[in-house]
């Protein structure tokens, strides 16, 4: 199943309790609709870069879950009807997650075949390369 | 003189190529606002000299972070 992030930024005024209130719900949205909380992370308040509906600031909450389309469908939907909710964002993490591991998982191959090649003491690529840089330098 | 110019030009590189930054996130105000000089517009790639690749997925994080009020559309 997909990987979300849902952030969300609420009225500056808004009460620590409320605030846990509001992502008491939103978890049980989720949950509700058969997907996972991964992670409730209150941001505090933040200076907002421009103006949101006439606020300067206002405290972000990001929701990492996993879920399918129609989940976040009904949070998003959740969330537009809040009151304190004055701005709501979701992004999809997990292909750029897929995409870090497998430049990840190639850097490490190569890392391996790097220390290996010096062992053996010899076409050491990267140190060819910094040569050249120094010549063009 | 034109000649000594040149000569003393720096190559650029690509700060996300050179540190191995893979992870360009929205969420990373500090990286970002690296590449939004005081109009609040994106960098173009001939000053910043980051590659193609990269500026495309750091444009895409750009636009996510002022969306979410992060970073500002224009200055105020």
């Amino acid at each position: 199943m997909p990987n979300y992030e849902i952030m969300f930024i609420l009225n500056p005024t808004t009460v620590e309790e409320e605030v846990d209130k509001i992502n008491g719900q939103i978890e049980g949205v989720v949950t509700a609709g058969g997907g996972k909380v991964g992670k409730i992370e209150k941001m505090g308040k933040r200076r907002l870069a421009y103006l949101v509906k006439k606020f300067r600031e206002g405290s972000y909450v990001l929701f990492t879950i996993e879920g399918d389309g129609a989940i976040v469908r009904e949070v998003e939907r959740r969330l537009r009807v809040m009151d304190q909710v004055i701005k709501y964002l979701t992004v999809r993490m997990d292909e750029d997650m897929k995409r870090l591991d497998k430049i990840k998982a190639h850097r490490d191959k190569r890392a391996v075949r790097r220390g290996r090649s010096r062992a053996e003491g010899g076409g050491d690529r990267r140190s060819h390369g910094q040569a050249d840089q120094m010549a063009e330098e | 003189m034109a000649m000594q110019k040149q000569y003393y030009r720096r190559k650029k590189v690509c700060k996300f190529c050179v540190e191995r930054i893979d992870n360009i996130n929205y969420k990373d105000v500090k990286l970002l606002s690296q590449f939004v000089p005081e109009r609040a517009k994106i960098m173009p790639r001939r000053i910043s000299g980051v590659c193609t690749p990269h500026q495309r997925l750091l444009s895409a994080a750009i636009k996510k972070a002022r969306s979410i009020a992060l970073l500002p559309f224009a200055t105020e």
